[in-house]
């Protein structure tokens, strides 16, 4: 068994691996992102998963319900820390598994992959308590910065004819466009997104901002975002946005959907949101999507994971219209708590004041 | 934080959750707010009814009634005080306390489950009193001994009391005698504790802010009793007399300092800088030497985090007492940092040391009375400055030469590939320290960069990844990718350096630049990673674009005259053959090449034209793009036809996204005249001159016709309506375009990138009405958009969907800065409420 795997395995049962361990991870880390473009391609099938905030048990619950690394092929869209108590464990296991079997996990930042962000929700304190120092929370933030902004999923079914009344379009031919915010002004193709020098701390307005930070909204064209980053951006802005580039659909997370995934604007753009109950009780299910290379799945599968007593009942199995072909999503909730124990901090250990 | 930050932040948090919590906040806040204060007229009907609010007797039996009372209870804020009042009055809680041990040793379950349940109540009930109470020695056993059997997790049970117990967790290096003080401390430990681990799921917001208030205030008695005592400080520094053998004392007084430091980065600034003035005219500055030399590295990053809260209280105070040594002809604590940054191994406290170093040499720190800010006495009478210029630029100078010796020292290296891991960090860092003086104060770091010889070095790590890069070409494996990082680490910092560079736009520096054969050694980086799409690569056409964005005149003079060829053969992006394209503008063939693009027609839309160099290629691309789905009315053709017309351009799109063509596009003049109309410089009248000639001389099409129609408002003669929010929103656009934020210098050529926002709205009303899905009318057009603007800015016929970027906040600083922190969590928040919404 190589350090790395069982690094995983630790890492797996929740347990930290050495603050020297770390660092070596984040280097190696970095030598494989360095390599990754703006917009990284991926081939499907592979699995799109939205902000885990580290909610380690529920990651794990993600796994269980998606398939493992590495039979299961995984994007994730960003927003690995802050909020819950596992930050740390949730994106080293990430990281160890991204390191291990780099063509089967992507990883893109989300806004929440920042050094201002972690030092304000979480993270960074996570990081103190647990290792004593800033050091672990420093090699993570230096592998924000190399991680990638997007990513293109190529070769997505698209032979199925619509379902629904609304595919009147004929641009559900392409590839989904993965991405943690959304779209920017700045941006009108996707080859735009290269000519970001990526490497470096998100900025507060701009291009690479706007990604990881705008919203799609019920407006026309683009709107003043709520968040003070980024943009609110309408339907017809993705519009045209998918025509000019030929995709299919704009995969994004960043917003809390209590139904786990939101189809917006005709199919055209979808929030997954895979952090069951987040920060422990918000109370909505959680989603990953699956996009397949063939038209045999599609539509929405409900998964309880056990037999624990709680109800499947929030579930609107198939809204009218939101059906397309190629992409399944999962629906989940949060971790059994005989598999996670009583989410909390770490105390201080020893104290003089 | 500080904590009124933290309170914010919950306030406006909470204000966006869901019912419960927010029906929780909003009585918390009033009891936050008015404390004990009379209820308002509505609540006095429900005061009435509880005043005389009674529990039943702390009995095993009488459980599930205790926490049926305290539930309906607490639905009110009434009923949550006069609960509180009765529970206080009657110590209820002390009471309740034994019967955890009784429902123990019955191993009656659902009895602990209910006593934990009217705890948690209790908690929440959010009353400092209670609170307080809850951590006291007698009782608090007792209390979490409840909170261990939640009964959300029936088959667990936490151990918070067998923590909790443990006396061996309090560390002492000197005894504090005073009682009062010792009983804070373990108060404000055991907060600790029910705040991170035994309410840290359950906790509501006004709590949370509770706990923490009581914490800061213990805090802050704690430190002002600790700094207060002579006797203890003088017998705690004393542990570090080298006559003292102890080693495990030292380590602890080191612990105990950073912890004193940490906490005072809470505090307000003058007790902070009290603190810390106290500490120093103890010897503070001996105890960080001791922990930074130390074999340890765990006691090296202690020791510099110390000195980083020194640091981030007062640089200026730092560097005064830095001065004043170099004065004194003592060796000064930078050149300390500097030797052991050159030398540390363990990388985390390499970084730490840079950061350190990068702080306390910040050339751009005003140096006026900063040697009278050193030392406690002098502290609140600045002397005046007794230290010239002159002197602090020397030492500036001195300091960085030492600092830079090991970047200087490549130059005899012939070769780059055999650095060790820890070379490789070092340099990268200095490198990085170097970017950052040149863009804190350019003046003050020329002379470094000048008499040391410095860009060339940085010019040599250039050459490392191409040469990797050329080799890892050839067998290039995943397994490769082990010894790949550094030489792209080196690509990555050195790009980052000119990249700054290039952005101050200084003379100086230019030459330095074109000089070096640096951006032929970029070029041969853009060369090398071509077929590869990675992060150096996009760092470098980044570079490239700016340069083309801003119109950098010296150097698109320079590129494109000594790399030309260079240039021609990069074709997979469209930025070089753009900068080619600049130079020829400024060569006069400018005006002839515009001309020709203006009096294209608008029906030869396949055909390729010298883009217009004022525009940023993206705008003018999808504008084709547009313009071509419109020109026909079956889409299929059209883009067959367009592809087979751009077929040599065909390769350079990647990802299969849109089609590149390019022509000069209808769709524009509308929002450029909107920019140039509202812009009062006088370029900006000049390029809406050139808009209205296009408008003349292209031939009108069809679609060109429809167009107009739908274009109606935009035509030149709208365009002068000119109203503040577009001027809000020129700025905001202009800011945008800004990757760097130190160079906002010329606007002229940047602003024409800021079309880019607008056409995805406006092509896309075009397109609906011409699919027919919408069928907008020009008017219904201009109505939506109006409508849209009104609620953003509350103005009048603003013609774009684009203006609603206008009203976005203009100014986020940098994280250090409270403020931008707060402002970062206001975003959270939104984020919340958008989420939640949505």
């Amino acid at each position: 068994m190589s350090d790395l795997d069982r690094a995983i395995a630790q890492l797996r049962a929740c347990r930290l691996i050495p603050e020297t361990q770390v660092r070596e991870l984040c280097y190696k880390a970095r030598e494989l992102l360095i390599e990754e473009g703006n917009v990284v391609c991926v081939d499907a099938p592979v699995t799109i998963c939205g902000d885990i905030h580290g909610q380690f048990h529920d990651l794990m619950e993600l796994f269980r319900v998606g398939g493992d690394v590495p039979d299961t092929n995984y994007l994730f869209m960003g927003d690995f820390v802050d909020r819950g108590f596992y930050s740390l464990e949730s994106f080293l296991l990430l990281l160890c598994l991204k390191v291990r079997y780099p063509d089967r996990i992507t990883l893109i930042r989300g806004n929440h992959e920042s050094r201002q962000i972690t030092t304000v929700y979480g993270f960074y304190d996570e990081c103190i308590r647990k290792y004593g120092s800033a050091n672990v929370w420093r090699y993570c933030c230096e592998v924000f910065d190399y991680l990638a902004l997007g990513a293109l999923v190529l070769g997505t079914s698209s032979e199925l004819e619509p379902t629904g009344p609304v595919m009147n379009d004929s641009t559900q031919t392409g590839a989904v466009l993965c991405v943690h915010g959304g779209l920017s002004p700045l941006i009108d193709t996707v080859d735009k997104i290269r000519l970001i020098d990526r490497k470096q701390e998100v900025p507060h307005e701009g291009a690479m901002c706007d990604l990881l930070w705008s919203d799609p909204d019920e407006i026309d064209g683009w709107g003043l975002s709520p968040r003070g980053a980024g943009f609110l951006f309408g339907g017809d802005i993705v519009k045209q946005f998918n025509y000019r580039n030929d995709l299919s659909l704009i995969a994004r997370a960043h917003q809390l959907v209590m139904e786990g995934y939101k189809e917006m604007f005709d199919g055209g753009i979808v929030t997954v949101w895979s952090a069951p109950n987040y920060c422990y009780r918000c109370g909505n299910v959680a989603s990953i999507l699956e996009l397949g290379e063939d038209t045999s799945n599609g539509g929405t599968v409900t998964r309880s994971n056990g037999d624990y007593g709680r109800s499947n009942g929030i579930m609107t199995v198939d809204r009218p219209g939101v059906r397309s072909p190629g992409r399944r999503y999962r629906v989940f909730e949060a971790a059994a708590q005989d598999t996670r124990g009583m989410p909390a901090k770490k105390p201080v250990a020893d104290y003089f004041l | 934080m500080a904590f009124s930050n933290i309170l914010r932040t919950w306030q406006q948090q909470v204000g966006t959750r869901r019912s419960y919590f927010s029906c929780h906040w909003q009585i918390g806040g009033l009891s936050l707010l008015t404390c004990s204060s009379p209820l308002d007229d509505a609540f006095s009907d429900d005061l009435e009814t509880y005043q005389s609010i009674m529990l039943p007797a702390p009995e095993l039996g009488n459980l599930p009634e205790i926490d049926h009372v305290m539930r309906a209870a607490s639905m009110t804020q009434a009923g949550r005080d006069a609960l509180s009042k009765f529970v206080i009055r009657e110590e209820y809680i002390t009471k309740l306390i034994p019967l955890v041990t009784v429902a123990e040793d019955l191993e009656s379950l659902p009895d602990l489950h209910r006593l934990c349940n009217i705890m948690k109540s209790l908690i929440l009930l959010n009353d400092n009193t209670i609170i307080e109470t809850v951590v006291t020695d007698p009782i608090i056993l007792g209390v979490v001994g409840a909170l261990e059997y939640d009964p959300e997790f029936p088959t667990h049970k936490a151990n918070h009391r067998q923590y909790l117990a443990d006396q061996s967790r309090y560390k002492e290096v000197v005894p504090i005698k005073d009682t009062l003080i010792r009983r804070k401390i373990r108060c404000t430990w055991r907060l600790q504790y029910l705040k991170d681990v035994v309410l840290a799921r359950i906790l509501d917001d006004p709590t949370f802010s509770v706990l923490n208030s009581l914490i800061f205030f213990n805090q802050v008695e704690i430190v002002n009793h600790i700094q207060s005592n002579g006797p203890f400080l003088k017998e705690l520094f004393s542990v570090f007399d080298p006559r003292n053998a102890d080693a495990k004392r030292k380590e602890d007084a080191v612990q105990f300092l950073h912890q004193c430091a940490s906490i005072a980065k809470n505090l307000q600034a003058p007790a902070r800088a009290s603190l810390f003035a106290n500490f120093i005219s103890h010897g503070l500055f001996a105890v960080i030497a001791f922990a930074i030399k130390h074999p340890n590295p765990a006691m090296r990053t202690t020791g510099i985090d110390i000195l980083v809260a020194l640091l981030d209280h007062d640089p200026l105070m730092m560097r005064g007492y830095m001065l004043k040594a170099v004065n004194e002809k003592k060796t000064p604590l930078t050149d300390t940092l500097i030797d052991l940054l050159h030398l540390e191994s363990d990388l985390g406290v390499k970084n730490q040391l840079a950061d350190a170093v990068k702080v306390l040499l910040d050339p751009q720190i005003l140096l006026q009375d900063t040697m009278g800010r050193a030392g406690p006495e002098q502290y609140s009478k600045p002397r005046p400055n007794i230290l010239s210029d002159a002197f602090v630029q020397n030492h500036f100078d001195e300091s960085a030469k030492r600092l830079f010796m090991p970047l200087k020292r490549l130059e005899n290296r012939a070769s780059l590939s055999d650095l060790k891991f820890q070379e490789v960090a070092l340099h990268a860092h200095l490198v990085d320290i170097l970017t950052f003086f040149v863009r804190q104060h350019l003046y003050r770091s020329r002379a470094v960069i000048h008499n040391e010889a410095l860009a060339p070095r940085v010019a040599q790590l250039l050459t490392v990844p191409q040469k990797h890069l050329k080799l890892s070409k050839l067998t290039y494996s995943k397994s490769r990718i082990e010894i790949c990082v550094q030489p792209l680490t080196f690509g990555i910092v050195a790009l980052k350096f000119f990249r700054t560079l290039i952005s101050l736009q200084d003379t100086f520096y230019q030459a330095l630049m074109t000089h070096n054969n640096t951006f032929g050694l970029i070029l041969d980086i853009v060369y090398e990673t071509m077929p590869r799409d990675n992060l150096l690569n996009s760092a470098c056409l980044e570079l490239f674009e700016f340069i083309k964005r801003e119109n950098i005149k010296p150097i698109v003079l320079h590129v494109v005259e000594k790399y030309g060829e260079k240039l021609k053969n990069i074709t997979y992006v469209n930025t070089f053959q753009d900068l080619i394209l600049r130079y020829e503008q400024m060569q006069g063939y400018g005006t002839e090449a515009e001309s020709t693009i203006y009096s294209q027609d608008e029906g030869t839309p396949a055909r390729r034209v010298p883009p217009n160099g004022q525009r940023w290629q993206g705008v003018r691309e999808m504008d084709a793009a547009e313009e071509e789905y419109f020109n026909t009315s079956d889409d299929e053709e059209e883009w067959q036809h367009e592809t087979a017309a751009n077929a040599t351009m065909a390769p350079q799109m990647q990802n299969g996204s849109a089609s590149p063509v390019v022509k000069p596009l209808v769709d524009y003049p509308d929002d450029d005249e909107d920019d140039d109309a509202m812009d009062t410089k006088p370029e900006g009248s000049e390029e809406q001159k050139q808009q209205q000639l296009v408008r003349q001389e292209g031939t009108p099409t069809p679609d060109a016709a429809t167009e107009s129609t739908a274009d109606a408002p935009s035509t030149p003669g709208s365009s002068t309506v000119q109203t503040p929010p577009e001027r809000l929103s020129e700025k905001r656009r202009r800011e945008e375009e800004d990757d760097d934020e130190l160079v906002k210098l010329s606007s002229g050529p940047k602003r024409r990138t800021s079309t880019s926002g607008s056409p995805g709205g406006a092509g896309m009303l075009r397109k609906k009405r011409s699919v027919s899905i919408g069928s907008l009318s020009a008017t219904a057009e201009k109505g939506t958009t109006q409508s849209i603007l009104g609620t953003v800015t509350g103005s009048t016929a603003p013609k774009r969907i684009a203006i609603n970027l206008s009203s976005k906040p203009l100014s986020e600083t940098d994280s250090i800065d409270p403020a931008a922190s707060t402002s970062s969590s206001e975003k959270e928040n939104r984020d919340e409420n958008h989420g939640e919404s949505g």
